[in-house]
């Protein structure tokens, strides 16, 4: 091999690394950026309340008296269950609502699909907050508040986003996968559950975790369904450490990270499943 | 041996069966281009019927739509006599194996070929399949194409060959009265073609079943049809016996786009003359013609060899046309003179508007 071309394979390897580095950079930026509100709310959760307001990060007296505070004197595992039943129900029920309408408008075609895109995609450029005092009234009468189903229902009505990207995903099946089913006597459900779900689980995976983590951190709703401070979600219940004489930011911290705590779980278990749905798709 | 040429022998045209599929005055548009432009044929039954034609002739939307996956704009279609026109695919007791398989990547081969049958059975309590009869049937049809090991592999662990006899194992596993296949070579490499091919046809003999097969490729319509139908811009151009359409092409369409290497064309009189490359012999200019061949003078231009022969181009006052040599005959060069004469059965005349002249 000659020189210059030596130099020039070289110079292109020098020019990747640096490509590289510079990305890596980049991405350990954000990832830092991320991190650090984080990071310190956990070590300031660890402080005595005399040393919250030290610029030092980690604790001369690190204790778990907040932790202990907040699991004896705060309802945390009652708000989590409730927080978590109001996540599931949303993210279950957007999820069939969002797989039965995608479906529904690739499959069948209906005449008013484009009115109902049209209206779906406005939706989604609805403030929830102008609708929330409607939506509130209504359930009221229903006789819905402080109820999972006050909670749940009304927040399926931001279905738009689930529906529109699964509406992408169906439609960029294989055609030959319906119509193989379809001359297998597949009947529209079956052909629904046995060829087109499975072909969306890595969607769906993703959304149900979108979903879970949005509503998870949803305050404006809960706080006007479900008020009383000790049988609301956590979100609602985290503003109980604002009290008359100041914020107890220790133990606001503490219940904060430990409510965390299930997000990542779910997080992490659906991750794993995402790539794994994502790996063994594929057609031919 | 009679049966080198696809002749009258073959039982699918000695019994005048009524017709298992056939297409009346069928139309098709999508948007502004008429895929279909009144279409009439026939499949007869039990026949390996072949549908052949260039790119963008409507045979592919023909296949849908005897599978009930396309509607015609107007016209009737009807299946074992019944007019089906109107009935949803899935009723018509039709399987078809598509150019891509659309094997359903979740499901284990074993279950790729068994949905429809636990379609059925859920569909059907009473009469349809039970789980042993499932059973059976799947191992029937895998010992049949040789699958019996992969039963529990998923698509994307086999290869296309394997793939390919998965989705004809799905296919035919239901028993139905007809089976389309769209394309079904395309995606194999050329070495597997040829032996697909011969399990295709092997499958024909052994199920009797009706079988219609698209295809591009004239090569493969010709060496496994019983029943061929060359289409043409949405219309039908010719159907018949294999041997027939390649020995008494209707048009110039025809008459070109099968065979290879292609007919070749000269104009005289007012009347193109048409020749199959291995029609013509080359003689030398002592030779005295014989009466009413055709004769024509060219210069070889190249040459491609072919193991047992080569194929000559050449062109001359007439036009440029290629000769096919075989071993054993004189050998041509680039530059060599060649003389051709064609005897005149092998010729084929054709009007000013490309019909076969008597």
């Amino acid at each position: 091999m000659s020189e210059p071309a030596e130099n020039s394979t070289l110079g292109r390897r020098h020019r990747v690394r640096l490509a590289v580095a510079g990305w890596h950079l980049t991405l350990g930026t954000l990832c830092a950026l991320t991190a650090f509100p984080l990071l310190w709310a956990v070590l300031t959760s660890l402080k005595p309340a005399n040393e919250v307001f030290t610029t030092t990060p980690l604790s001369a007296h690190p204790t778990l008296d907040n932790y202990a505070d907040v699991l004896t004197r705060w309802p945390a595992g009652e708000l989590i269950g409730r927080t978590a039943v109001m996540a599931t129900g949303v993210a279950v029920g957007q999820l069939v609502i969002a797989v039965l309408a995608a479906f529904a408008l690739a499959y069948f075609r209906p005449g008013a699909r484009p009115l109902v895109l049209g209206l779906t995609t406005v939706s989604l450029a609805i403030p929830p907050q102008a609708l929330i005092v409607p939506q509130f009234l209504l359930t009221a009468r229903l006789g819905w508040l402080d109820t999972e189903a006050g909670l749940i229902v009304p927040q399926l009505g931001s279905s738009a986003l689930a529906v529109l990207v699964l509406l992408q995903h169906v439609e960029a099946l294989p055609p030959s996968l319906i119509a193989a089913a379809r001359l297998e006597g597949a009947r529209p459900a079956e052909l629904l559950w046995h060829v087109v779900l499975p072909g969306l689980r890595p969607a769906v995976a993703a959304l149900g975790v979108l979903v879970f983590i949005t509503t998870w951190n949803e305050y404006l709703w809960p706080l006007l369904v479900t008020p009383d401070a000790l049988h609301t979600t956590v979100q609602v219940g985290l503003a109980q450490f604002e009290t008359a004489e100041g914020i107890n930011y220790g133990g606001l911290l503490a219940a904060a990270t430990l409510t965390s705590l299930p997000i990542v779980l779910v997080y992490l278990a659906a991750s794993r499943r995402i790539t794994d749905a994502f790996l063994t798709s594929g057609l031919r | 041996m009679t049966a080198l040429l696809p002749s009258a022998s073959r039982p699918s045209d000695r019994t005048p069966a009524p017709p298992h599929v056939e297409l009346a005055g069928v139309t098709r548009t999508f948007g502004t281009t008429l895929a279909l432009a009144g279409v009439d044929l026939a499949v007869p039954a039990g026949s390996l019927t072949v549908i052949v034609g260039p790119s963008g002739c409507g045979k592919s939307t023909i296949l849908r739509m005897i599978a009930g996956l396309d509607a015609p704009d107007s016209g009737t279609l009807r299946i074992a006599g019944d007019d089906v026109t109107a009935r949803a695919a899935g009723e018509r007791d039709v399987a078809m194996v598509f150019q891509d398989y659309a094997l359903f990547p979740h499901m284990t081969v074993e279950g790729n070929i068994s949905f429809g049958l636990r379609l059925q059975a859920r569909h059907h309590r009473r009469s349809g399949p039970g789980r042993d009869e499932i059973r059976a049937r799947v191992g029937e049809v895998c010992a049949l194409l040789g699958l019996d090991n992969l039963l529990h592999r998923r698509p994307a662990q086999l290869s296309g060959g394997q793939r390919q006899r998965v989705a004809l194992a799905r296919a035919i596993v239901r028993r139905p009265a007809l089976l389309l296949l769209d394309e079904p070579l395309s995606a194999l490499d050329p070495q597997l073609r040829a032996s697909a091919r011969a399990e295709i046809r092997r499958l024909h003999r052994e199920l009797g079943t009706t079988l219609v097969l698209v295809t591009h490729d004239q090569h493969e319509a010709l060496s496994m049809a019983t029943h061929l139908i060359v289409m043409d811009q949405g219309t039908v151009a010719q159907s018949g016996n294999p041997g027939e359409l390649y020995r008494h092409p209707c048009n110039e369409l025809v008459a070109t786009f099968l065979g290879t290497p292609r007919m070749n064309l000269h104009d005289r009189d007012g009347v193109r003359i048409g020749w199959r490359p291995a029609d013509g012999r080359s003689a030398t200019h002592r030779d005295g013609v014989p009466p009413g061949a055709f004769l024509v003078d060219g210069v070889v231009e190249s040459c491609e060899f072919t193991g047992d022969g080569q194929h000559a181009r050449c062109a001359g006052p007439d036009g440029t046309f290629v000769l096919v040599q075989r071993e054993g005959e004189s050998w041509l060069e680039p530059g060599d003179t060649a003389r051709v004469t064609v005897p005149a059965a092998r010729l084929h005349r054709f009007g000013p508007d490309g019909r076969r002249l008597p």
